[in-house]
């Protein structure tokens, strides 16, 4: 009370001190410097031993500009459902069905630029549908998502049985999302600019600023008027929508669907969330996180097949990366909340 | 006192199934009057407070804002008639900064939908300095759960002040205060009241009340049972009627 008008509200301070605990406190700060530590040692013991550790080599990046598309659009889609307060955990049934129904369509003679965007269609139905039963009921979207996970995933042989389907498009479809453009993968040119328009949209656009209300204090966001319902739902469509743009991603790359494909996705793109700084209980989280979460899973795979590591090292240390993340999160938050 | 109430209660009943929350309740409210809402545990005052700002609708009788028979049927309608609601857990997002909470559904945008976020921040920063006296609060890009109470509610406030409101309710505010975050939520109703807002304190210190209010409105069991100025009585009898009725 004893402050001045004038003195109340000082500018930041830059110090560098002050620097590294500002970039602690962001929600993707520490996960930012645990990969920004990881890409120098990975790169200097790259430079150092080029034959032993082919990190570097052309060849290798190129895996790795094709493999991260597809979790990352997952995780784009699942976290902003996650920052909106819910899980969806249909994701990997979707992006199996919806290819399944792109691949057989074309098959049938149908465009690939019709089918794909029919493909996106149903990922977005399915979206708004398991936001309309979670809301309705008034039920953990947990449990009705298992039930899409499940679903869904029967839908895939339904519809076509449990047999390969082959994917054979227009070359310009193919080009679109599975050629190359100035040395870089067209699928990783897809998600950087996706995590650019979810950047924005989250960030810097209304929408986003109701999705962090609703799922940080959903009470508080319908008393100041935000339409929580139609946010939710609308999160539960991207989740849905992404889910089946992964699908593309992936199909056009492969040549063909498996029935079975994109089992356990849905669980790794939540990883890929809460090691990037995003709060389980909502309201909490950003893009660059999702981002650096998905970049950070294909690293460590990619550092562990080149090391030849045998593969349950792989999930060995996912799980503890997610746990650690998890714990971290926690901590930050009770500060955050103190 | 002017002519014509800002708002008015007319003959409001509220129903929960077989339970009566408000039976019959009428009562006024003056422009820039600061009124006491007194009352024994669950005598209605929250009902009462919700059903002003939209958030339950009358079972019978109505409301009416500038002598116009209104009925409020969800939270816009009354924040549209200038009505602003700060409950004890303040409706603030924790996980967000001060001035994206100042400006929680009523971002400034471009024709796009984009947030103009150096204008709100601007704004904000001189909301908090002239406006709010509570001192701790350095940046308006702080996050709110960083905040006291006190200072949560300060924000609040905040908004209330920047959005112009009319009519501020305030359900239990001081509850979780220091003394001295009381006395600047106190003194921020008057300064209020000095620009012509009302408000309507619901509370259970009746010392507070009679510090700031110029009216109280004393409800038992769903209806008014003592409507009279502060002139006119003294905290012994608003005691009495608080606990005896
Ligand atoms: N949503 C609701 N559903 C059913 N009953 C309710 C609801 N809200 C309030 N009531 C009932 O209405 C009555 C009045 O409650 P209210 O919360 O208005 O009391 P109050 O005066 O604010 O009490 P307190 O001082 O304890 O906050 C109580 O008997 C309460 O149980
Ligand atoms: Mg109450």
């Amino acid at each position: 009370m004893t402050t001045t008008a004038e003195g109340a509200i000082a500018p930041p301070r830059h110090t560098p001190r002050l620097l590294f605990r500002q970039l602690l406190a962001h929600p993707a700060g520490s996960i930012l410097l645990v990969f920004v530590i990881l890409q120098v040692a990975c790169i200097t013991w790259a430079l150092l031993h080029p034959d032993d550790f082919r990190y570097l080599s052309p060849q290798n990046l190129a895996i790795l500009m094709r493999a991260i598309p597809v979790l990352g659009c997952l995780a784009l889609g699942v976290g902003v459902l996650m920052i909106a307060g819910e899980f969806d955990l249909s994701v990997g049934s979707v992006y199996a069905l919806t290819a399944i129904v792109m691949a057989v369509q074309v098959d049938a003679g149908m465009s690939a630029f019709i089918a794909a965007p029919l493909a996106i269609a149903i990922g977005l139905g399915i979206g708004v549908l398991n936001g309309l039963i979670t809301l309705k009921f008034g039920l953990p979207s947990f449990i009705v998502t298992l039930g899409g996970l499940m679903f869904w995933r029967g839908a895939v042989l339904l519809y076509n049985g449990a047999v390969q389907v082959r994917f054979d498009p227009e070359p310009a479809f193919t080009g679109l999302f599975a050629g190359t453009l100035f040395g870089l993968n067209a699928a990783f040119l897809w998600f950087l600019a996706l995590v650019f328009a979810f950047y924005l949209l989250m960030h810097r656009h209304k929408f986003g600023n109701h999705v962090f209300a609703t799922g940080g204090n959903r009470p508080a966001a319908t008393a100041i008027g935000i339409n929580t319902g139609r946010v939710k739902i609308i999160a539960f469509a991207i989740a849905g929508g992404m889910a089946a743009f992964a699908g593309i991603l992936a199909t056009a790359r492969v040549g063909s669907v498996q029935p079975g494909q994109g089992t356990g996705l849905e669980l790794q793109a939540i990883a890929a969330c809460v090691i990037g700084g995003l709060s389980l209980h909502g309201g909490r989280g950003s893009v660059i996180g999702i981002f650096l979460g998905a970049m950070m899973i294909h690293t460590i795979t990619n550092v562990l097949l080149l090391l030849r590591a045998p593969g349950f090292y792989l999930e060995m240390f996912i799980a503890m990366l997610i746990v650690g993340a998890a714990i971290l999160n926690q901590f930050i938050e009770r500060k955050g909340t103190a | 006192m002017v002519d014509t109430p800002i708002l008015e209660l007319h003959g409001v009943t509220k129903r929960f199934g077989p339970l009566t929350a408000l039976k019959d309740l009428s009562f006024h409210i003056g422009e820039g009057e600061v009124i006491g809402l007194l009352g024994d545990n669950g005598a209605g005052k929250s009902t009462t407070v919700n059903l002003i700002s939209g958030i339950h609708k009358p079972s019978s009788g109505h409301l009416s804002v500038d002598g116009q028979q209104t009925m409020f049927t969800c939270r816009s309608d009354s924040a549209d008639a200038g009505i602003e609601t700060i409950y004890q857990n303040t409706a603030l997002v924790d996980s967000l900064s001060i001035t994206r909470n100042i400006f929680m559904g009523r971002e400034i945008t471009n024709g796009l939908g984009f947030l103009k976020q150096g204008e709100m921040r601007e704004i904000a920063m001189e909301v908090l300095k002239s406006a709010v006296h509570i001192s701790g609060i350095d940046s308006p890009d702080k996050l709110v759960g960083e905040l006291s109470g006190g200072q949560k509610q300060a924000v609040a406030i905040a908004r209330a002040v920047h959005f112009k409101r009319r009519v501020l309710l305030l359900d239990e505010p001081t509850s979780a205060l220091s003394v001295r975050e009381t006395e600047a939520l106190l003194n921020q109703v008057l300064r209020l009241k000095a620009g012509n807002v009302s408000s309507v304190l619901v509370t259970h210190n009746i010392y507070h009340a009679y510090q700031v209010c110029d009216r109280f409105v004393i409800m038992s069991h769903g209806t008014k049972v003592f409507d009279v100025a502060k002139e006119d009585t003294s905290i012994t009898q608003l005691t009495e009627y608080v606990v005896l009725t």
